[in-house]
């Protein structure tokens, strides 16, 4: 192709993603520093007459001794390991159960993306339903008419945690499971044959065989599901508004508290470019890991 | 990275022949319409009418409103009452009507706000200082707590218009079977519900003793400061103008709450309970006791909803001994935007609303406490609701929360505080009150 | 043996999938005395009287018009975008592709608070809180680099030689695009698209910051909010769960396999 073609194509290449660039700087890199400078400042929405003093790096000084701010990162990061980890798991054995073919295999797929579909804050009204100390359905199954022993699940705390962490796993599975699927699908059957022929059992077939390549499939799962954790918001806001005792306080609702609520702008941004930075170091240190897996698995 | 994910959607995007060109079409087809569908149909006001925007919350009694409307509407012809709904949990109603003010938004006129509201919106500038319209010799009229509530910096930002109080529901048919009379202490509280649950197990409809309002909320804010009040404590302590949370008495309070109240006569099932669902309990027979406010009174009592009408009896909140009864002042104001366009029209309307013969109406026809002092007197609202005049100098008294400008960033360090003492056991409370006073103390230094 | 195990898990999984939601949709049909019932009654007798108290008291049909059309816009606007960038991204010689695409996975993870306070006040300074345009905006910034990247796949998996042939055939890289390769992006112009809606069709967090007045106010929203200070409507919020839900199963059981290989190429939520 002679040069000025190219710088045509160039040119041309540039004018098609323009507006995607700018959408994407407006709205999100943009926000991101502007985030930055508010975290600067001491801002009171509700006392305006204080101004906007610039006042360093105060803000994060108190964060660091904001217990209530440490409390919810806790929080915000067992939910993500305990419901991430349950959520591959249980996703890896759903789509070792479907990665067959079957009458009505298209049925069940589309009747496990279901949970996935739902939008969180109608999922997790009917989580909340059902976890009613009163006239919830989980007391009925496990107790039946003896009112007496209804547990109040979302009233202790380490129940209350538990439930969230229910009704994110039972919504997220099957993302995770048809990722996973997905992965499998690519698996030449022929593998597994010559495996069975060598002799290797069931199990092994899965050691040596499904895992490493089903790995990578795996890695993508466990990155989204991670980040989408992370930002656990509407199943808070809706089910416990951070109780009791603020056992189900996570890092975006706090902020959302913070911010919004509480009118403290200047404060609440500390905590949106902490939480921005945090999820930037998760996400690329998955990056870097799974770009190492995946040129193992090219490698073997 | 790119390449990687390339490969691993290379694999699992095979080509593949077009199926579902139809579908595709009438499906594309849609959205082409939805995009046609007309973006807001909004009803242009009529010539020489002034458009009045009155924010206000979804009422549990719309039938009464829409009388107040209708006869403001037939009265003042020349204005259009335009009414915007929210919600009407407190919390949901404050975020959605302070972004509205922080957007300067030219849709509010008028607004009702919650008692703890007034000196926020004040600082904020978002409500209009109204020492022009509602003169001194008027505010005599009111109830002194309400105006109170209103004023700050010595100006007035608001016009109460009905009032809330805590008030202990009872079972008055269980307490005459058992032979007691209303407690007035705490303690006597907890000694009634244990025999009267102990004596009704096991007959049917299992029965706790008492139900409140528990939640990681504002209501816990409320419940929580009666006890402490009622104790010798404060959340403010007057002389010093510091948090009194950690000091001796309102740490027994909560003590006493979470020992001999969560999970005890009350189910643990509290700590998860707003108004509404507390007050099922009561209303289906299955509390003795109930903390609520005055609304809960016309539900008790209606038999569409409740299993108990006419066996519910009222009285004050009860105390510690040595203390006195205190009830968490509660209860809606109308406010003037200071962005709002029609301020005139708007006083009209804010004075039509808070006037003696509508809070008459709303007290009778929505159960609603005015706070018109004379209304106290009036012979029709006593005799709808014998139990006004009974419980007045539980209205004239009702205690406010404490008025700072910071009270949302206030209300979470309560709400957490409170929300960890009662709900765990084994929880170091006086350590947890140290650490939210000092917290409290620094937000209030900040809004001086 | 190995098989009463497949089909004993496959039910099971299929059972828990769909159990809650039929729970709602049971609720969504008793009587407000069967809702609170206790212990809970299983038979609903029928009554539709949540759905018309969710539509006379609650206005439902206002949320559900907001829905669409927020969710509607959202769904054109993106996927425009996304076609031009795609294509571009995929077939054309640009410099730092894999910044861009990096930067865009980036974008897809962002917690929303990060950005939620300066786009508050972007929108504020523009006027635009409770407007369509202002919760369509960031909406379809979340949602770019879901369509940017399905599509950037589907149009990497688009044969050379038809590209080739076009400019052969004296066609300019504009007729290229619009004559030869977005009517063979179609059904990845499709995936994207259901995969863009149902995003904008669920969000929460944005439309409750941005959309204040209940006039804008979309499904999410409102389901949050249904419940009031003295009021917990649990018939009606179970009703207005399953109108927001009806959609979204009938796009899944008609469209799952799509659904399936969008999520694997963009992995979205």
């Amino acid at each position: 192709m002679k040069p000025s073609s190219r710088a045509k194509e160039r040119i041309f290449a540039l004018a098609l993603i323009a507006p995607c660039f700018l959408f994407v700087v407006t709205f999100a890199f943009y926000p991101i520093i502007y985030s930055f400078y508010l975290s600067l400042h001491r801002i009171i929405l509700g006392i305006p007459s204080l101004g906007q003093p610039f006042t360093g790096l105060e803000n994060y000084r108190a964060l660091l001794h904001d217990r209530i701010a440490l409390h919810s990162l806790i929080n915000t990061l067992m939910f993500v390991f305990i419901s991430t980890f349950l959520e591959i798991l249980f996703g890896l054995v759903i789509a070792l159960v479907i990665n067959r073919h079957f009458r009505g295999r298209g049925m069940v797929r589309a009747a496990i993306l279901v949970p996935w579909a739902i939008p969180t804050v109608v999922s997790s009204q009917m989580w909340r339903f059902i976890f009613n100390d009163q006239y919830g359905l989980l007391n009925y199954i496990l107790y039946g008419s003896d009112t007496s022993s209804y547990n109040a699940w979302l009233a202790d705390p380490v129940y209350a945690f538990s439930a969230i962490v229910a009704a994110d796993v039972w919504k997220t599975s099957s993302f995770a499971a048809l990722l996973i699927l997905a992965g499998l699908q690519v698996i030449p059957d022929e593998l597994y044959e010559a495996a069975e022929i060598d002799g290797a059992g069931a199990w092994q077939r899965f050691r040596r065989i499904t895992l490493p390549l089903v790995k990578p499939a795996i890695l993508i799962a466990l990155l989204f599901r991670t980040m989408d954790a992370f930002r656990v918001f509407d199943l808070v806001f809706v089910m416990t508004q951070g109780g009791p005792a603020d056992s189900t306080n996570v890092l975006q609702f706090y902020g959302y508290k913070k911010m919004f609520t509480e009118g403290l702008m200047g404060y609440g941004s500390t905590i949106s470019v902490v939480v921005f930075l945090m999820a930037l170091i998760i996400s690329v240190i998955y990056i870097r890991v799974m770009g190492k897996g995946m040129l193992k698995a090219k490698n073997a | 990275m790119n390449n990687l994910l390339r490969s691993v959607g290379g694999y699992l995007m095979n080509r593949q022949a077009v199926r579902h060109r139809v579908i595709q079409g009438i499906f594309m087809g849609i959205f082409v319409l939805l995009l046609l569908v007309p973006a807001g149909c909004t009803k242009k006001a009529e010539e020489g009418k002034t458009t009045l925007h009155f924010v206000t919350w979804k009422p549990n009694i719309p039938e009464a409103w829409e009388e107040i409307y209708s006869i403001f509407r037939a009265e003042h012809p020349d204005i259009e009452l335009v009414r915007e709904t929210g919600p009407h949990s407190s919390t949901a109603f404050h975020d959605l009507l302070t972004q509205k003010l922080k957007n300067r938004s030219e849709d509010v006129d008028v607004f009702l706000m919650d008692v703890i509201w007034p000196p926020e919106f004040a600082a904020a500038g978002w409500a209009a200082p109204l020492d022009e319209m509602f003169a001194p010799s008027e505010r005599k009229e009111f109830l002194e707590g309400a105006i109170l509530a209103n004023s700050y910096n010595g100006k007035i930002y608001g016009v109460p218009l009905f009032i809330d109080s805590g008030i202990l529901y009872y079972r008055r048919d269980l307490l005459e079977k058992y032979g007691f009379k209303p407690p007035r202490t705490w303690q006597e509280m907890v000694e009634q519900a244990e025999k009267i649950t102990a004596g009704e197990a096991g007959k049917g409809v299992e029965i706790y003793g008492f139900s409140g309002q528990f939640k990681q909320y504002e209501g816990l804010v409320c419940d929580m400061m009666e006890y402490i009040l009622s104790n010798g404590g404060n959340i403010i302590n007057p002389k010093t103008g510091k948090s009194g949370i950690a000091e001796k008495p309102a740490v027994e309070a909560v003590r006493f709450v979470r020992d001999n109240i969560i999970g005890k006569i009350a189910p643990a099932g509290v700590l998860t309970y707003q108004e509404p669902e507390s007050l099922d309990l009561f209303i289906q027979g299955k509390a003795v006791f109930h903390r609520n406010w005055p609304y809960a009174w016309e539900v008790s009592n209606n038999p569409k909803r409740s299993t108990i009408a006419g066996k519910v009896g009222i009285a004050r909140l009860p105390h510690f001994p040595g203390g006195r009864s205190y009830s968490t002042l509660g209860g809606w104001q109308a406010g003037i935007s200071s962005y709002s366009k029609n301020k005139e029209a708007a006083w009209t309307f804010v004075k039509f609303l808070t006037s003696e013969r509508i809070q008459k109406l709303l007290a009778l026809k929505a159960g609603r406490a005015p706070t018109r002092k004379k209304l106290y007197g009036d012979a029709e609202i006593l005799k709808a609701y014998p139990h006004f005049s009974g419980m007045k100098d539980v209205f004239l008294t009702a205690y406010p929360r404490p008025r700072t400008p910071l009270y949302p960033a206030v209300s979470n360090v309560l709400q957490r505080y409170f929300s960890k003492a009662i709900s765990d056991p084994s929880s170091d409370i006086e350590k947890e009150a140290l650490s939210a006073s000092q917290e409290i103390d620094r937000l209030l230094s900040l809004a001086k | 043996m190995n098989r009463f195990l497949f089909y004993a898990t496959t039910f099971v999984v299929v059972f828990m999938s769909l159990l809650p939601f039929a729970w709602f949709l049971n609720t969504s049909l008793k009587t407000p005395i069967e809702v609170t019932a206790i212990p809970p009654v299983l038979l609903p007798s029928g009554t539709l009287h949540s759905y018309r108290s969710a539509i006379t008291e609650y206005n439902l049909l206002h949320f559900v018009r907001n829905s669409v059309i927020v969710a509607g816009l959202t769904t054109f606007f993106t996927i425009l975008i996304s076609v031009f960038a795609g294509y571009a991204l995929a077939r054309l010689r640009l410099r730092y592709k894999g910044l861009i695409m990096g930067s865009l996975l980036l974008v897809s993870m962002f917690p929303q608070i990060s950005i939620a306070g300066p786009v508050w006040r972007i929108l504020h300074a523009l006027g635009w809180l409770n407007t369509y345009q202002g919760l369509v905006l960031p909406y379809v910034t979340l949602t770019l680099p879901l369509g940017v990247w399905i599509l950037a796949v589907f149009f990497t998996e688009l044969p050379d030689e038809l590209e080739d042939a076009a400019r052969i055939d004296g066609c300019s890289h504009v007729q290229t695009l619009f004559r030869i390769m977005i009517p063979l992006a179609a059904p990845g112009v499709f995936t994207a698209a259901i995969l863009v809606f149902i995003y904008a069709w669920n969000e929460f967090f944005f439309a409750l910051l941005i959309m204040t007045q209940q006039k804008f106010q979309t499904l999410p929203v409102g389901i949050a909010l249904f419940q009031g200070q003295y009021t917990l409507p649990w018939g009606e919020i179970a009703a207005a769960s399953t109108v927001a839900t009806v959609p979204l199963v009938l796009l899944v059981f008609l469209f799952q396999k799509r659904i399936v290989r969008g999520l694997s190429a963009g992995a979205v939520k």
